[in-house]
C-alpha cells in the first residue's frame, strides 16, 4: 500500500517536472536573444573545451615568432607579450575561466540549496538560524571578504573558487527556500508527510525535484557572477596565477600593453563579456519563462 | 515598534560580533604576518624584532580579546604600517568613498527609476526591450575593462579627462577639476548598480499596475499619464526604497574595484592597501566600519519600511 | 512627454562632453611655477618652477622606519642629508661630513662634520645629531631599523666634539662612507629624544624636520607630498620652488600622467609602455645604470644544486638577452659576476661566460648524471625526474621574467613548476624559512663592490639566500671589506668575481638599466640613476 502510493507519487512528480521542462524549453524558444544564447553558449564550450584538442599549440611555451607578433596563419591572434600564441592561450584560458565558473556555480548551488531548503523546510530554529545568516552575508559587502580572504590565504584555483563560491551562494539560497515553503504545502508532499516518510527523503525526493528549474536559473546567472567575480579578482592580481592562463589574468597582464598592444586587452575582456552576457540572457529568459506572469501572449 | 528596533538591533550587533570574528582568525591565518612585509633584506633579528614590537607573539585568543575590548571602548588601535591611529586613517579616506557612492546613488536613482517606469509602461515594446538589453550589458561588462576603455577612450586618445586621482582639494581647488576626476569613476560604479535599479522599478512598477485600485482609477477615466504618474508610481516607489539596502552592499563592493581603477583614494584602496601590507587593526577597522555602514544603512530601511507596511513588525 | 526628456538627457550629456573638450587640456604642473628671480636671457639654470613625481603608496617621513619603503626614500632623500652621498662618479662624496679618514687598523672611522647646518626648525645640526641617530635607532636590535644590517660590524658612535663623530667598528668595513650614502639620513635629536622612532607620528606622518635642501610644505594622505625650497640649505640653495610627490599607485597613469604633463620625471619599472613614451614628444627615455642584480637562485642546501654543473647548465639554458629584449626592452647587460657595471672601476666581464647553449646545458647535465632514459622529455638520475618547484613573488617584470626562463629550462629537459605567489608569502617561504628549491629576484646595493652580504658563508642566515659556502670567497670577500686601498680592493674584487662567474652561488641574470623617463623641459638632472639624482635636485631647474 505505502509502496505504491510511492511510486505512484513518484511516478507523478516525474511526468510533471518533464512537462514543466518540456515548456520550459518551448516557452525558452519564444525568446529569441536567450534561445540563441543558449546554442552560442553550446558553440563557445565545445570550441574551448574540444579547442585545444584542434589547435594544439602549448599555450605556455614561447614561440619563434618572437613577443608581440602580429596575426599570422601560425598565430592567428598573434603572439603575446612574452612570444606566446594568443590563440592557444584564448583557448585554454577560456577554459580555465568557464571551469572556474561552473565549479564555483556548483558549489554555491550546493551551500544555497541546503541551506534553502533545510531552512524552509524544517523551520523553526533551522530557519531562523539559517535565513539569519543568509540575510547577514547579503548584507555584507562581500567583495571585502573576497579581497582579504585571497590576499592572506593565497591564490590557488581551488581557493579562488571556494572564495567565490562562499560569496554568491545567498541569492540561491533564498530562491530555494521561498520555493521549498510553497512546494510544502503541496499534497502530495503533505501525502508522503503522512505516510510517515523520512524529512530527507522526501526533501530529496518530491520538494527538490520540483525547484530543479528555479535552481538552474539561478545557477546560470551565478555562473555569470562568477565569472565576472573572478576578472575582478584577476585584475587586482588575486586570481589564478600565470602560467596557467584565464581570460581574468590574461586581461590584466595587458593593462600595462594598453598603449602599445591594445588587442591583447580587447580580445580577453571581449570574450568575458560575450560568455557573461550570453549566461545573463539565458538566465533571464529561463526565469521569465518559468514565471508565469511574464508569459508573452 | 521598539521591540522589532531592539530586536533588529540585537541581530545586528551579533552580526557585527561575528564579522569581526571571522576577519580576525582569517588574517591571522595568512603565511607571513606583518614581518614578511618587511623588506627582503631585513634580517631574522629584525623581523622578530617587529613581531615582538607588534604583540603578535602572544596567542591569537588573547590578542582577539584585546583588540574586541578596545574597539567596544571605541579604539581600533594603531595601524601597523602608518603608526597613525586606525580611526584617523579611515576618517582621512571615507570622505571619498562617500562622495563617490552619492553621487552615484543619486545618479543612478533618477535614471534607473526614470528608465524602470519607461521600460513598465511601454512593457513588451521596443523601449522596455531595449532598456533590458541595456540592463543586462550593464551587468555583464567587467567593470575594470570598461573602465579600462573609457580610459583609453576619453583619457589616451581624446585627452578629455584625467585617468586616475581624486583632483586637488586643497587651496588650489577648482570646480572642474573636480568633477573631471568624479565623471569616469561614477560613471563606472553606475553601470554596476544601474540596472538593479532599473529592473526593481519595473517589476514594481508592473505588480502596481495590474493591481485592482489603479483599474478602478483608469475606470473612472481619468487621464493615462495621471494614473500612471500621480497613482502608480508613488505607490511603486515605496519598495524601491527598500533597494536601497541592497544596494549600499553593492555599492561599497564596486567601489573598491572602482578605486582601484582609478587610483580613488577612499576605502577601497584603503582595504586593498591593508589587506597587501598585513597591517591587521586597519583591515580589521576597516571591516567594523563598513559593517556597520550596511547595519545601519538597513536598520534605516527597515524602519522606513515598518511604517510604510506595519506587517513587517511582525518579522 | 518621453521624447522630451531624451532631448534634455542627451544634451546633458553633450554639454558635459563639450565642457570637458573645452576645459581639459594638458595643464602641466611643470609650467605652472612662478618664474620671479629668473633671468629671462634663455638658457642656463633658472629659479622658479616646480617639477612632479609619482610614488606608489603614503610614505613615512623617517628613512629608518620599517615601513619606509621606495616611497618614503625618494622624499627623505630630498628631505634629509647623509653624511655622505653617491658622488656623480658615485664614489661617496661630503654631504654633512665635509671629510673622514680610517684609522691604520680600519677600526675607528672619524668623520669632520659641516659646522654651517641647521634643522628645517631652526637648530643647529650638531655630532650629538649622529651619535643619536646610530646609536639610539640603528643600533637598537630590538627597533629592527631599515639597513641597520649595513651596520652590524659597527659598535657605537663616540661624539669627538661637536662636529666630529667616531665610528668604531668590530671589523674593518671598507664600505662604510658608502653605506653612509645610502638611506641612511640623520635624524634631529632635539625631536626625537625620549620619543619611540617609529611611534612619533607628529614626525613621520606630519612634520618632518631635516637639513636637506627642500622642505615640507604640506602632505594630503592619499594624494601628494609638497616640499618647498629650503633658503637657509647649507649648500647650493635649489633653484626650483617646489617638489611635489604624487601617490598615484597605477603605473599606466605613471605613464600617462608624464605624456599630459602631468609629471615631469620618475623611473620606469614596467617597460610594456616604452614604446608609446619614446614616440612622445617632449618626453626622453634614457638608460641609467644602477647598483643592481638579477639572479636565479637554487637552494644549496640541497645536494642536487651543490653541483656546479647543474647551475651552469641551468644558465646556459637560459636565453638571457631575449629575455632583456623582450621584457625590458632592452634596457639591461648580461651579469656575469654580481658587481654592477656601474661600478666602473670594480666591474669586469672578463670572466667565464654562459651564452644561450641548450645543447651545452644538456650536456652539463648529463655529466652531473641527468639523463632523460625514459624518454619523457625530462632528465632524471637514480630513476628520480628532475622536478624542481619555483616560487617567486609577484611584482613588477618577474612574473613576466619567471615565465620565460621556466620556458626555457623545460626546454633543456627540467620539470620546472611556477608558483606565482604575493609578496608576502614569497618572503614568508624563501627568506624567512627558506623553504624553497628555486627563486627568482634581484637586490639593489651601496655603490660599493662589497657583496659579502649576499654570498659569504657567515650570511647564510641574513641575505645570502641560496646558501653558498665557499671558503676562497668568504677569503676574497673578507679581504676586499677590509682593504681601503682602491687598487689593492679592484685587484681582489677582479678575483672575486671570476670566481663567482665560474662558480655561480647565485645565477646572474643581468644587470638591469634604470628607463628614466623625464620631461625635456626639466634640466639639470646629473645622469645618474632617478634615486642618486635626486641627491642632486637642487640643481635641477626648469626651462620654458
Amino acid at each position: 500500500m505505502e509502496a505504491s502510493t510511492q511510486s505512484n507519487v513518484s511516478s507523478g512528480v516525474a511526468v510533471q517536472s518533464n512537462k514543466r521542462k518540456n515548456s520550459l524549453l518551448h516557452r525558452l524558444r519564444q525568446n529569441k536573444v536567450a534561445y540563441f544564447s543558449l546554442w552560442f553558449l553550446i558553440v563557445l564550450h565545445a570550441v574551448v573545451f574540444l579547442g585545444p584538442f584542434v589547435w594544439s599549440m602549448n599555450p605556455e611555451e614561447l614561440q619563434d615568432a618572437g613577443a608581440l607578433a602580429s596575426w599570422s596563419l601560425q598565430h592567428p591572434f598573434g603572439t603575446d607579450d612574452l612570444g606566446r600564441d594568443v590563440f592557444a592561450r584564448m583557448l585554454h584560458g577560456g577554459r580555465v575561466t568557464l571551469l572556474v565558473g561552473l565549479a564555483a556555480m556548483l558549489f554555491s548551488l550546493l551551500i544555497g540549496t541546503f541551506v534553502g531548503a533545510c531552512a524552509g523546510f524544517f523551520g523553526k530554529v533551522v530557519e531562523s538560524v539559517f535565513m539569519r545568516i543568509t540575510e547577514a552575508m547579503m548584507a555584507i559587502p562581500n567583495f571585502f571578504f573576497v579581497l582579504v580572504a585571497l590576499t592572506v590565504l593565497g591564490t590557488s584555483p581551488i581557493m579562488v573558487i571556494v572564495v567565490i563560491a562562499l560569496s554568491s551562494w545567498m541569492e540561491i539560497a533564498r530562491v530555494v527556500y521561498g520555493e521549498t515553503l510553497r512546494w510544502k504545502e503541496y499534497e502530495f508532499v503533505e501525502a508522503a508527510n503522512a505516510s510517515g516518510a523520512k524529512s530527507i527523503r522526501i526533501l530529496t525526493k518530491y520538494i527538490i525535484p520540483q525547484i530543479i528549474p528555479s535552481i538552474i536559473v539561478s545557477g546560470t546567472l551565478t555562473i555569470a557572477a562568477a565569472i565576472l567575480t573572478e576578472s575582478a579578482i584577476s585584475y587586482l592580481g588575486l586570481g589564478i596565477q600565470p602560467p596557467t592562463p584565464t581570460w581574468g589574468n590574461m586581461l590584466q597582464n595587458s593593462q600595462q600593453y594598453i598603449w602599445t598592444a591594445p588587442v591583447l586587452g580587447i580580445l580577453p575582456g571581449a570574450a568575458i563579456t560575450i560568455a557573461v552576457l550570453a549566461y545573463n540572457f539565458l538566465g533571464d529568459g529561463l526565469r521569465d519563462a518559468l514565471d508565469p506572469r511574464f508569459v508573452k501572449k | 515598534m521598539l521591540r522589532f528596533l531592539l530586536n533588529r538591533l540585537g541581530q545586528s550587533v551579533v552580526l557585527l560580533l561575528i564579522v569581526t570574528v571571522i576577519t580576525f582568525f582569517l588574517i591571522n591565518l595568512a603565511p607571513g604576518g606583518p614581518a614578511s612585509t618587511m623588506r627582503m633584506e631585513a634580517s631574522p633579528e629584525e623581523r622578530q624584532a617587529m613581531i615582538e614590537k607588534l604583540g603578535l607573539d602572544q596567542p591569537i585568543y588573547v590578542r582577539y580579546i584585546d583588540w574586541i575590548t578596545n574597539a567596544v571602548q571605541g579604539d581600533l588601535g594603531i595601524s601597523f604600517t602608518s603608526s597613525e591611529p586606525v580611526i584617523q586613517r579611515i576618517i582621512e579616506r571615507l570622505p571619498y568613498t562617500i562622495e563617490l557612492t552619492v553621487f552615484t546613488i543619486i545618479i543612478s536613482v533618477i535614471i534607473g527609476i526614470l528608465l524602470g517606469v519607461l521600460s513598465a509602461i511601454k512593457r513588451g515594446k521596443a523601449q522596455d526591450h531595449m532598456i533590458n538589453f541595456m540592463s543586462v550589458i550593464g551587468l555583464s561588462v567587467p567593470a575594470f575593462w570598461l573602465g579600462l576603455m573609457l580610459i583609453l577612450l576619453f583619457s589616451i586618445t581624446l585627452g578629455w579627462l584625467p585617468s586616475s586621482g581624486v583632483g586637488s582639494r586643497g587651496a588650489d581647488f577648482d570646480l572642474w577639476g573636480w568633477v573631471s576626476h568624479l565623471i569616469l569613476p561614477v560613471l563606472i560604479l553606475t553601470t554596476t548598480v544601474l540596472p538593479n535599479i532599473v529592473r526593481f522599478t519595473r517589476s514594481s512598477m508592473l505588480e502596481v499596475i495590474s493591481q485592482n485600485y489603479i483599474r478602478t482609477v483608469r475606470a473612472k477615466g481619468a487621464k493615462e499619464s495621471i494614473v500612471l504618474y500621480v497613482h502608480a508610481l508613488r505607490n511603486a516607489l515605496i519598495p524601491v526604497v527598500t533597494i536601497i539596502g541592497v544596494l549600499i552592499p553593492r555599492l561599497l563592493s564596486g567601489a573598491v574595484i572602482t578605486e582601484a581603477i582609478f587610483g580613488w583614494t577612499g576605502i577601497g584602496t584603503l582595504i586593498i592597501e591593508a589587506a597587501r601590507g598585513r597591517d591587521y587593526p586597519l583591515v580589521m577597522g576597516v571591516t567594523v566600519m563598513i559593517t556597520i555602514v550596511v547595519v545601519v544603512c538597513n536598520l534605516f530601511v527597515d524602519l522606513v519600511y515598518s511604517r510604510i507596511d506595519p506587517r513587517v513588525k511582525n518579522v | 512627454m518621453k521624447k522630451s526628456k531624451w532631448k534634455f538627457f542627451s544634451t546633458l550629456l553633450l554639454s558635459i562632453v563639450l565642457l570637458a573638450a573645452c576645459s581639459y587640456g594638458g595643464d602641466s604642473a611643470t609650467s605652472s611655477g612662478e618664474k620671479e628671480n629668473g633671468n629671462s636671457t634663455g638658457g642656463g639654470p633658472k629659479k622658479g618652477g616646480k617639477v612632479s613625481i609619482p610614488i606608489v603608496a603614503d610614505p613615512t617621513f623617517n628613512p629608518w622606519h620599517p615601513n619606509a619603503y621606495a616611497e618614503s626614500n625618494v622624499i627623505n632623500r630630498v628631505l634629509f642629508s647623509g653624511l655622505t652621498q653617491p658622488g656623480k662618479d658615485l664614489v661617496p662624496a661630503p654631504d654633512l661630513a665635509e671629510k673622514w679618514e680610517a684609522s691604520e687598523d680600519g677600526l675607528e672611522w672619524t668623520f669632520f662634520l659641516r659646522n654651517d647646518v641647521l634643522w628645517h626648525d631652526g637648530e643647529k645640526f650638531t655630532a650629538e645629531d649622529v651619535a643619536y641617530t646610530f646609536n639610539e635607532i640603528v643600533l637598537n636590535k630590538e627597533l629592527g631599523a631599515n639597513n641597520a644590517s649595513y651596520f652590524q660590524k659597527l659598535k657605537e658612535v663616540q661624539v669627538v666634539d661637536d662636529y666630529t663623530v667616531k665610528f668604531l667598528m668590530e671589523s674593518p668595513v671598507a664600505a662604510l662612507p658608502a653605506y653612509l650614502s645610502f638611506n641612511t639620513e640623520i635624524l634631529p635629536k632635539h625631536i626625537f629624544e625620549g620619543n619611540d622612532p617609529w611611534e612619533l607620528t607628529s614626525f613621520n606622518k606630519k612634520n618632518p624636520v631635516g637639513t636637506g635642501s627642500f622642505k615640507l610644505k604640506s602632505y594630503t594622505s592619499g594624494q601628494n607630498v609638497v616640499l618647498e625650497r629650503n633658503d637657509d640649505f647649507y649648500g647650493e640653495t635649489a633653484l626650483l620652488d617646489e617638489v611635489e610627490y604624487k601617490v598615484l599607485a597605477d603605473a599606466n597613469t605613471h605613464v600617462a600622467q608624464i605624456l599630459s604633463g602631468e609629471l615631469s620625471i620618475f623611473a620606469l619599472d614596467d617597460l610594456a609602455a616604452l614604446e608609446r613614451i619614446e614616440k612622445a614628444k617632449g618626453v626622453t627615455v634614457e638608460g641609467r645604470e644602477t647598483t643592481r642584480f638579477f639572479w636565479l637562485i637554487v637552494n644549496q642546501t640541497m645536494e642536487k644544486y651543490q653541483d656546479v654543473r647543474v647551475r651552469q647548465a641551468i644558465l646556459h639554458a637560459i636565453d638571457r638577452q631575449n629575455i632583456i629584449d623582450t621584457v625590458l626592452k632592452g634596457y639591461g647587460t648580461i651579469a656575469d659576476a654580481g658587481i654592477a657595471p656601474a661600478l666602473k672601476e670594480y666591474y669586469t666581464n672578463d670572466v667565464t661566460r654562459y651564452d644561450y647553449d641548450p645543447e651545452r646545458a644538456k650536456e652539463l647535465l648529463a655529466e652531473a648524471g641527468w639523463k632523460d632514459t625514459d624518454g619523457d622529455g625530462i632528465v632524471d638520475k637514480d630513476g628520480e625526474p628532475f622536478k624542481i618547484d619555483f616560487e617567486i613573488g609577484i611584482q613588477g617584470d618577474l612574473e613576466a621574467v619567471s615565465q620565460m626562463v621556466q620556458q626555457y629550462l623545460v626546454k633543456v629537459g627540467l620539470d620546472v613548476k611556477l608558483n606565482a605567489m604575493e609578496w608576502n608569502a614569497m618572503v614568508q617561504d624563501v627568506v624567512v624559512n627558506r623553504d624553497y628549491e628555486m627563486s627568482l629576484n634581484w637586490w639593489r646595493y651601496p655603490a660599493d663592490p662589497d657583496l659579502s652580504a649576499y654570498m659569504h658563508s657567515n650570511s647564510i642566515k641574513g641575505m645570502n639566500i641560496p646558501a653558498y659556502q665557499n671558503e676562497e670567497l668568504d677569503k676574497l670577500l673578507d679581504a676586499g671589506a677590509q682593504a681601503s686601498d682602491v687598487g689593492e680592493r679592484k685587484a681582489i674584487y677582479m678575483d672575486a668575481q671570476k670566481l663567482m662567474a665560474e662558480e655561480l652561488p647565485y645565477m646572474f641574470l643581468w644587470y638591469p638599466q634604470e628607463a628614466q623617463v623625464r620631461v625635456d623641459k626639466l634640466k639639470g638632472v646629473p645622469d645618474l640613476a632617478f634615486g642618486d639624482a635626486l641627491h642632486y635636485i637642487h640643481e635641477w631647474y626648469i626651462e620654458e
